[in-house]
């Protein structure tokens, strides 16, 4: 079936169910951060200069307490030009800190190759097809020591760099889920209608650049046109493409309405936890796109908040 | 009460309990989901990608055992229940033995807890209804036509008792997920209750096409949409639970970011 408009499905549920619609964006009383993603076109100690999805050119101003990553912590004025960053601003212009080509690879295990440098293919859900990624021989430890069970049909989850077409794992991003990616959890026996439940919201490089918007589990299969849709081990409601999901940021104190713009077939399947700022229930409960994820307070190295969802 | 009757009791039982057998381990294959040890049973046992096959083998050998009983009084399948039910018993034991955390999954995803002592009692129990059939003059049919109600029930009793699966479908009725978390019915199944419906009744005839160009299930709803004759979006909500369920309905006007025309209505 095809979406006419999926933000249309938003106006009419409203309508026909007698409710207030929602708008997506940022709460009201946080903080105004703007996060913006874009190709390097030059970059100076004191200002970026960078071209958007659409073609615009944005001029920066880099605060002197600006980090950068690409790769490692660097400083700002050592990005390479030509670089796809996504930089969280304040005040909408002030650079506070930039994550420069960062890749996020999640997906579930076909085959491992190499004995120094490992070359695995993922299978990153029946939306983002297969991928190719390369583990460098100086972090190959780093990385197995979070994920015990190297073979395939498990799970991967790890943030890395894009260098020269080649995508390459250098954090681990999660502690890999014991269980084979196809034997997920049940949920826990949940009484009574809640409308909030806490778990992990992490990030996605599937997104469009300039997207904003989320991947959940949770959604009838016909509906999501998606085989694998419909499984997590939180116990989520059913909602689906074009819903609105009020996502808090515990550890930041921010939060936003997202849309939800695609099936996140693949995060239901971790079954993990997120200890940024506390211990979070089981569960991955969405997955941001970049510019959401860093805009209600993330940071895309450390690969998850601790959050809190809302529905209707 | 004759010989006979006595012998032939118990053939209803085993009968339904194959059949339910049958359709319970077809219905954790066909989920798609991969089950975890507690519903697989003695498939645990063997490596994951031989799973599904060996429950499809045991649902069609266990169907193939209750049509022979129902059908026909050829010893070899009356000897062939009993040899199921004997190994199964067996199997119950060793899987008890070598994986405690299984359960016997013999009647799919309900039959989850651990195998215990009753578990095995209760296909104990079954063997012995199973051989007390293989002499019984009748096939299945004839038991089910003229039953001998007392002999029938106290085997029900003495299973009921034996089956953990009881308990197990009492607690799920008292514990159920909301209805947010509950997978719905089919798309086309809700789209034949909303024609049923007195409100579509009332609105048909304002439908530009009686197919709607878009659905999706949120919560506990079920939207239907559909153009009318000028171009508006005419939105039926469907409640996902129950056979006559509430259905709202708003129109509302094409571009239009505000909201409904008209107030919604309850059936």
């Amino acid at each position: 079936m095809t979406y006419p408009s999926v933000d249309r499905r938003r106006v009419l549920a409203a309508a026909v169910l007698g409710r207030e619609p929602g708008v997506p964006g940022p709460g009201a009383d946080d903080e105004p951060v703007r996060a913006v993603a874009g190709q390097i076109r030059d970059v100076s100690p004191h200002l970026i200069l960078v071209e958007t999805a659409e073609g615009e050119t944005e001029r920066l101003v880099i605060a002197p307490w600006a980090k950068a990553w690409h790769g490692g912590d660097i400083a700002p004025a050592d990005l390479p030009v030509g670089a796809r960053v996504v930089m969280r601003t304040r005040e909408g212009r002030v650079v506070e800190h930039v994550w420069a080509d960062t890749i996020r690879i999640t997906g579930t295990i076909v085959s491992v190759e190499g004995r120094k440098d490992v070359s695995v293919e993922l299978d990153c859900g029946p939306h983002r097809g297969r991928r190719t990624i390369l583990i460098p021989y100086r972090v190959t430890g780093r990385l197995r020591v979070r994920h015990p069970q190297f073979e395939p049909g498990y799970l991967f989850d790890a943030i890395g760099v894009r260098k020269d077409g080649t995508a390459m794992a250098l954090l681990p991003a999660t502690s890999q889920p014991a269980y084979p990616a196809r034997s997920v959890p049940a949920p826990p026996p949940v009484y009574g209608g809640t409308t909030t439940l806490s778990g992990t919201v992490t990030w996605s490089d599937a997104f469009d650049e300039d997207e904003r918007g989320a991947a959940y589990p949770m959604m009838e299969r016909s509906d999501a046109g998606c085989p694998d849709a419909g499984v997590s081990c939180a116990a989520l409601p059913y909602l689906a493409i074009g819903s609105l999901l009020q996502v808090r940021n515990v550890c930041a104190g921010r939060s936003a309405g997202v849309p939800i713009v695609a099936c996140g077939c693949l995060a239901g399947r971790f079954c993990d936890r997120c200890v940024e700022c506390d211990t979070s229930p089981r569960g991955r409960i969405a997955e941001l796109s970049p510019l959401s994820y860093v805009e209600l307070g993330g940071d895309l190295i450390k690969g998850c908040f601790n959050a809190q969802i809302g529905w209707g | 009460m004759g010989v006979r009757d006595v012998l032939a009791s118990q053939l209803p039982i085993l009968i339904v309990l194959l059949c339910l057998g049958t359709v319970a381990k077809a219905a954790v294959v066909r989920s798609g989901r991969e089950p975890d040890a507690a519903q697989l049973g003695p498939a645990v046992l063997i490596p994951g990608r031989f799973r599904a096959p060996a429950l499809l083998v045991c649902a069609a050998g266990e169907l193939a055992l209750a049509a022979g009983l129902l059908l026909t009084t050829h010893p070899a399948v009356r000897w062939a229940t009993v040899a199921f039910f004997a190994i199964s018993t067996y199997v119950l034991m060793e899987l008890r033995r070598r994986r405690p955390d299984a359960g016997c999954g013999c009647f799919g995803e309900v039959s989850s807890a651990p195998v215990g002592v009753r578990s095995i009692a209760r296909t104990t129990v079954m063997t012995g209804m199973a051989v007390m059939t293989v002499w019984a003059p009748v096939p299945g049919w004839v038991a089910f036509a003229q039953p001998s109600w007392g002999m029938l029930l106290a085997g029900l009793a003495v299973l009921v008792v034996l089956s953990p699966e009881v308990e197990e479908l009492v607690e799920r009725a008292r514990h159920r997920a909301p209805c947010e978390q509950r997978p719905g019915p089919a798309e086309s199944v809700m789209l034949a209750r909303l024609r049923a419906s007195g409100v579509w009744r009332a609105h048909r005839a304002e439908l530009a096409s009686a197919e709607p160009y878009d659905s999706w299930r949120e919560l506990c709803w079920r939207f239907f949409v559909f153009k009318n004759h000028q171009e508006d979006d005419v939105v039926f909500a469907v409640f996902t639970a129950g056979r006559r369920p509430a259905v709202r309905v708003a129109v509302v006007e094409a571009g239009s970011e505000t909201l409904p025309s008209y107030t919604p209505v309850s059936a």
